[in-house]
């Protein structure tokens, strides 16, 4: 999977975002907020084709976790990931 | 004989926010006429690059089939009387009409540097249609400027700080302005519905007055340091709070005018954007339509101590 190319993360204040123009007729944007983690990793993952162990790895590589906790939270995250429709389709 | 529908041409100059806009419209038509909103903005040719040139000339509207894909024909902003449409290299913007003679259209490049409108002269709302089209193409063109171009009426306190009010439409974002004008003193309108933000190099944020103010003739060439921005929801009781981080760029953006489907338009936007709520303070306010709703919003800017949000 990839992450979609055309959002751009942003630091305003203590907290990171992207803004998600609408392609719908209505003018109505959504504002993604990204806890420092998921910012680190979006930026990890950028412009690459990854799956869920990649992300573990980088899990693992930064945090003190058991790759088994690595495991879970990088699906957790990736589910949230496809639920806010930030993967390419 | 087609030498004789050749027409010439004269040039206007125009400098809003300080960017220069510059109109090519038939030599026979008064300019100042048709866009009394604009007099005051004119500038003599100086020697700087117009950002924007727009060029009119009487012509048929090009058939439906050129128009390009439908990108828009709803906005919170915009008002529903028109549509957006894309095509390869150009971006279509249309003035809808049931009587196929009355509608108006312009054809602009990507970045709306360059735009040409149709329409027809004897249309006795020529001028508002061409007003309209023109905000269309500032708030884009400023956009690569680090403008924004923002639906909010400002007031500017004490000559030299303004404070804009934002909201959907109906929220009272005119009548919030008119309460401190009735009980602040040295309170004055600089715009009541397009004023347009810029974002200095130096950091600082300057709101100016244009030709474009709603339904309220406030036209004015002036500018005020932006104190910053407060979003309005009407309320049983006032009630003011501090917004930071995505909060307040949540608060501001949708106030602000990028078309979508043009990224890097819209990047440039987010871009300033994010910025600029770092360097203003921004505050939502619960509001009754009442004098203490704006002795609430003064306060909050101008009594209390104020954090910076940095």
């Amino acid at each position: 999977m990839k992450l979609r190319q055309d959002l751009v993360l942003r630091k305003v204040g203590d907290d990171y975002i992207m803004v998600d123009p609408s392609q719908g007729m209505v003018d109505l944007s959504k504002v993604h907020t990204l806890n420092e983690t998921a910012a680190w990793l979006w930026e990890q993952l950028s412009g690459k084709e990854f799956d869920g162990d990649d992300v573990a790895d980088l899990l693992c590589d930064r945090y003190d976790v058991t790759h088994h906790q690595a495991n879970l939270d990088a699906i957790a995250l990736l589910e949230e990931f496809e639920k806010a429709g930030l993967l390419e389709a | 004989m087609e030498a004789n529908t050749v027409l010439e041409l004269t040039n206007h100059y125009y400098e809003i926010a300080g960017l220069q806009l510059e109109l090519r419209f038939p030599s026979a038509l008064n300019l100042d006429h048709i866009l009394p909103s604009f007099v005051g903005f004119r500038v003599e040719h100086s020697n700087k690059t117009s950002a924007a040139v727009v060029t009119f000339r009487e012509e048929e509207v090009p058939s439906e089939e050129e128009w390009g894909t439908l990108r828009s024909d709803i906005s919170l902003v915009w008002g529903d009387n028109f549509r957006f449409y894309e095509q390869k290299d150009a971006f279509v913007t249309l003035i809808k009409h049931k009587i196929k003679d009355k509608q108006w259209m312009m054809k602009s490049t990507k970045d709306f540097r360059e735009s040409r409108i149709y329409g027809k002269a004897d249309d006795l709302r020529m001028g508002e249609f061409v007003s309209w089209l023109l905000m269309v193409v500032f708030g884009q063109v400023g956009l690569q400027h680090r403008l924004i171009l923002i639906h909010a009426s400002v007031i500017a306190y004490q000559q030299k700080q303004g404070v804009a009010f934002l909201g959907k439409s109906g929220t009272g974002k005119s009548t919030h302005s008119r309460l401190w004008l009735q009980h602040i003193p040295d309170t004055e309108l600089l715009n009541d519905d397009n004023p347009v933000v810029r974002l200095e190099e130096d950091g600082r944020a300057i709101i100016y007055g244009t030709p474009w103010s709603g339904k309220t003739p406030c036209y004015k060439n002036k500018c005020v340091e932006l104190k910053g921005f407060v979003r309005l929801e009407q309320a049983p009781l006032n009630r003011f709070t501090w917004k930071k981080g995505m909060e307040s760029l949540v608060a501001v953006l949708p106030s602000c005018t990028a078309l979508r489907w043009n990224k890097d338009l819209f990047n440039a936007m987010t871009d300033t954007l994010s910025q600029l709520v770092e360097q203003v303070n921004v505050g939502y306010l619960e509001c009754l339509p009442d004098a203490d709703a704006a002795r609430t919003s003064h306060n909050a800017f101008f009594e209390e101590k104020v954090e910076t949000g940095l």
